[in-house]
């Protein structure tokens, strides 16, 4: 049986949210955190908030965003397991291609899906498209049998609902409780997380 | 530690117990029942418990006490058996394991002998006297084998609950965890200690009898 791994990307593969991250380069760390955290909990809707919050950080060139995007914090035992499957393992991510490209390509180095960026040279204009990640699933069923999804947070939702296999996980912060209902599995350890990916493999 | 795997069943109800929480959470002494059953396994490596009924307290306490036990939820759990929860629990694992109700006190020594007694590529069931109100009897025969298992009193000794898996997996649709084992009859038997809280009546037996684990 043929199976792929999708992962989300922030505070799933990285430690750290990213956009708060970024968020650092201006002095809006307080904003975006508090956005983040709302979007977190299902309080606003992913694509609003996502859009406010790339307005907010688009004055930032798209350069020094890479830079820092670069920087962050990974869980190695999930990147391991990536760089073990990488032709199985996808990155499913409502964050921007040219946010987080670089990152992907040179420390994760597996397929991606993510949201558009509408941008001119090194200037970020705005969001041309956010990803709907259930979309992504959809896509990688022609290739595959079966289909486990990694994700902590509400734009997941959409991927566990069309996943064979959910697992929510708790690596940086509790999954929340709408994407724990759509899940088979709950961990809190990526150790265990990659436990059980083994099995599925 | 020659188990590596345990799958807890702790998704039921418990609504002979009568209180508005799972039984895992009951409170014996300082700590929740589930607390003695990962005091017990905690040299096992990958450790999963079956959630159903309010899940997010199990997850929510026992995360806090062993960080990488794996959840896997029976969100069916009001209309499904244990027998089920542990289809779930394990049907991917293609490991051996073994397997505990989530409402079970098993102090270290008891545990003990059951794990000195597993050989590790052969199933072995614990049984324990009988004392439960509805207990599955089990018939042992002189090289200590489970040859029978019975509704009716056929040997003072019952299915416990416990029990360390290696050949054979759970169906999908069984009914009873004792019915799974059944047509792999005989196996090997070790006996133990254990005690189960169904009812109130349970939960007070456990508290006089097993107080030194608390």
């Amino acid at each position: 049986m043929k199976t792929a791994f999708c992962f989300d990307l922030d505070g799933t593969v990285t430690k750290q949210e990213i956009l708060p991250l970024i968020s650092k380069e201006v002095e809006l760390h307080e904003e975006i955190s508090l956005l983040t955290q709302l979007t977190l909990d299902g309080l606003i809707p992913f694509q609003n908030s996502f859009k406010l919050r790339v307005k907010l950080l688009s004055t930032i060139a798209i350069s020094t965003v890479a830079k820092v995007v670069d920087k962050v914090l990974l869980d190695q035992h999930i990147v391991d397991f990536i760089h073990a499957n990488k032709d199985h393992c996808y990155i499913v991510t409502g964050n921007l291609d040219v946010w987080v490209k670089e990152l992907i390509e040179t420390r994760i180095k597996c397929d991606y899906f993510s949201s558009e960026a509408d941008y001119m040279g090194d200037q970020l204009l705005g969001v041309k498209n956010v990803l709907d990640k259930g979309k992504a699933v959809k896509e990688l069923r022609n290739k595959y049998d079966r289909i486990v999804a990694v994700g902590d947070s509400m734009n997941d939702c959409s991927m566990f609902q069309k996943a064979d296999i959910g697992i929510a996980f708790g690596g940086t912060h509790n999954p929340v409780n709408s994407l724990v209902k759509l899940s088979n599995f709950v961990t809190f350890d990526s150790q265990s997380l990659i436990r059980i990916l083994q099995k599925y493999k | 530690m020659k188990v590596k795997n345990a799958v807890i069943c702790a998704a039921g109800l418990g609504s002979r117990l009568g209180l508005d929480t799972p039984k895992c959470l009951v409170k014996l002494g300082k700590h929740r029942l589930i607390y003695y059953l990962l005091d017990i396994l905690k040299d096992v490596e990958n450790v999963r418990i079956v959630v159903g009924f309010k899940e997010e307290e199990v997850i929510e306490y026992v995360k806090n006490i062993r960080e990488d036990v794996v959840f896997v939820r029976n969100p069916d759990y009001s209309s499904t058996t244990n027998s089920y929860s542990l289809y779930l629990g394990s049907h991917d694992l293609n490991e051996p394991f073994v397997t505990i109700d989530g409402d079970m006190i098993i102090d270290e020594k008891n545990f003990k002998i059951f794990v000195d007694a597993i050989d590790v590529n052969e199933d072995l069931i614990a049984i324990t006297k009988a004392k439960t109100e509805d207990a599955v009897f089990a018939k042992i025969d002189e090289n200590d084998f489970i040859t029978e298992f019975s509704r009716e009193p056929i040997s003072k000794y019952e299915w416990s609950g416990v029990a360390y898996f290696a050949n054979f997996k759970m169906s999908k649709s069984g009914q009873y965890i004792y019915q799974e084992i059944e047509p792999n009859l005989p196996l090997k038997s070790v006996l133990m200690e254990c005690w189960e809280i169904d009812t109130p009546g349970d939960l007070d037996l456990v508290m006089n009898e097993v107080s030194h684990i608390f």
